[in-house]
């Protein structure tokens, strides 16, 4: 494979973590215009761990999840009496500040006679992990792709689980949720917090797999895609997301000659797909068939023999 | 003391063109109960059209005004028939991710028509700067209020003393009765967005006349003041766009002044989170549905 498309599919790879929590966010209700912000502090926080504080790069991953998430839950509780487009634009808010104030922060230590570190509007440049350990991007890109695999499979199960159920009847009637005598408050702080975290992931292998990461990569475009990504793929199950990011930057990203029109047909198709499937191309009702087609030829399968 | 008023006063004359913003967006989500991201870059594609036939036949201010304001409504139309119309009731997001989409769309076409990053506009007839005691003037900010004063008051009359605006307030009201008495719900929208398109193009015009220049982030600039604007003031309440775009427009001012360029966009975002955090319906809106409220009109 060559690098362009080692760098197209480890950009997939890490776009799809943030359309995976801003999917996670979708099945409970809410829409986020905001989870760029938790991409951009976890890349940040990860960045600073390996690059200004020598740990490896698990620690940083690790520390950039947590931060996202911690932040995430602040958040969430913050804004836990808004719904509908109040909480979107508060999210939309919050993200921008973080963006804004990333802008302005300049901390920065000195490593090997370098001054390393967020440099305000300037970006935070030489998170040199990659180098320094002398990993290919091949490599880096298993990386990203066995992240991506275990954060899906944690989130195809927990959607088998009561969390899941809970976080679906969250989405369709939270008064009915409360009803049941959940507590959905701390049910929402939860789903703000993982989803928090997620986009903490793929910010933190963003940083490691640019080695430079700027404010500006974490505008309002960032998360409105992230969005738009989960509503294309579908909100029935965790694999919908990474298939809008899929159509976006890996089959747009192939098709040369609509280069320059690429947001022109992009935006016809998807506006197109979305009057005639209003909830993504694998919706609820889609999986269910599927999934019932698939165990019906079990049946037969057992049956038969 | 001079500073401090100086700097409200260009305050509200700049806040007087994201009150017009922000009507547009307020009166699409009182009609839609959905959220039009696509304003902004119905504005900045008419914008661009007008532009484009300024820089290449030179056309004088008065004919790039009326393309702007076609072409904005002729947009504005689009976003209505692909985004609205034509999606499911009931598909709130949809509507939202889809005019979202037609923003990147309509942003690309704009583009595409002027591919440099910046270009001049034709600056408003009256220019020029007068001072008043301490104070300094701007002809082009003046009339900028003015027209924001005039276009308020007109869209006043039309929603309380015309046939029309009746409709349209029935229809913000509830759109299942208003139906019921007759009135043709879809036409009533559909000319909403007609209406909204056309108040953007003003401000639009107004904005850029000002500016003398347009940039490709026109859209997004637009889109975002007018959202903050009326979110201050409360969705879906026309008294509170108009506050909410004074009050963002002041805090601005004063935030670039004391504290330095990069703390404007800031200080506005930190005070439309506060006011989400603490006042959820914004200054003058409705409150948002309790919950036993709620709970009341399911049955």
């Amino acid at each position: 494979m060559d690098g362009y498309v080692i760098t197209v599919l480890s950009n997939i790879g890490m776009i799809s973590f943030i359309a995976l929590s801003a999917y996670l966010l979708l099945i409970t209700g809410e829409i986020s215009f905001g989870q760029q912000a938790y991409f951009g502090l976890g890349a940040y926080a990860a960045g600073a761990a390996t690059a200004m504080f020598a740990q490896p790069i698990w620690v940083g991953i690790l520390i950039g999840a947590c931060v996202a998430g911690f932040v995430a839950v602040l958040v969430g509780a913050l804004t836990l009496r808004l719904s509908g487009l109040y909480f979107s634009i508060s999210t939309l808010a919050f993200a921008e500040m973080v963006r804004l104030v990333l802008l302005i922060v300049e901390v920065q230590v000195e490593v090997d006679g370098e001054m390393v570190g967020p440099d305000g509007a300037n970006g935070f440049h030489d998170i040199r992990w990659m180098f320094e350990r002398d990993i290919s991007l091949t490599e880096f890109m298993f990386i990203i792709y066995a992240l991506l695999a275990v954060v899906l499979i944690a989130l195809l199960l927990m959607e088998r689980s009561r969390l899941g159920s809970v976080f679906r009847m969250l989405g369709s009637d939270d008064l009915l949720a409360e009803m049941q005598g959940l507590n959905t408050v701390r049910y929402r702080i939860l789903a703000a917090g993982m989803a928090g975290a997620i986009a903490g992931i793929g910010g933190a292998l963003y940083a490691h797999f640019t080695t430079y990461v700027e404010p500006q990569f974490f505008n309002a475009m960032l998360g409105v895609h992230a969005l738009a990504y989960g509503l294309i793929g579908g909100l029935g199950t965790a694999f919908g997301p990474l298939i809008g990011v899929a159509i976006d930057l890996g089959f747009l990203e192939a098709v040369r000659f609509i280069q320059g029109y690429r947001m022109i047909v992009f935006g016809g198709l998807v506006a197109v797909l979305l009057i005639l499937m209003p909830r993504g191309i694998l919706d609820e009702e889609r999986v269910h068939r599927l999934k019932v087609l698939f165990s019906r030829r079990n049946d037969a399968g057992a049956r038969g023999r | 003391m001079i500073d401090f008023v100086q700097n409200t006063v260009d305050g509200i004359m700049f806040g007087s063109s994201y009150a017009l913003l922000a009507i547009g967006f307020t009166i699409i989500f009182g009609v839609m109960r959905r959220l039009n991201l696509a304003y902004g870059a119905t504005i900045m594609l008419g914008a661009y059209a007008g532009t484009w036939l300024h820089v290449h036949y030179q056309v004088n201010a008065l004919v790039v005004a009326m393309t702007i304001l076609a072409c904005t409504v002729l947009a504005g139309i689009y976003v209505e028939r692909l985004c609205f119309r034509a999606v499911r009731r009931d598909a709130v997001l949809a509507s939202m991710v889809s005019s979202f989409v037609i923003w990147m769309q309509l942003e690309e076409v704009a583009i595409h028509l002027l591919p440099e990053r910046t270009y001049p506009f034709p600056s408003l007839f009256v220019a020029g700067s007068f001072e008043l005691g301490p104070f300094l003037f701007r002809a082009e900010q003046i009339t900028m209020l003015a027209l924001a004063v005039v276009m308020v008051a007109a869209l006043n009359l039309l929603l309380h003393r015309t046939r029309y605006g009746l409709a349209l307030r029935a229809v913000c009201e509830s759109p299942q009765a208003a139906g019921y008495m007759g009135i043709d719900t879809r036409w009533v929208m559909l000319c909403a967005f007609a209406l909204v398109s056309l108040v953007g193009g003003v401000a639009g015009y107004a904005i850029l006349a000002t500016d003398e220049q347009v940039t490709p982030f026109f859209g997004l600039w637009a889109t975002f003041k007018g959202l903050i604007a009326m979110m201050l003031g409360g969705m879906g309440s026309l008294p509170g766009a108009i506050l909410g775009g004074l009050v963002l427009g002041v805090v601005e001012a004063h935030a670039q002044w004391y504290l330095g360029n990069e703390y404007k966009d800031l200080s506005a975002y930190v005070l439309l989170f506060a006011i989400l955090v603490l006042r959820p319906g914004g200054l003058m809106g409705r409150r948002i549905l309790g919950r036993e409220e709620l709970a009341f009109r399911r049955v």
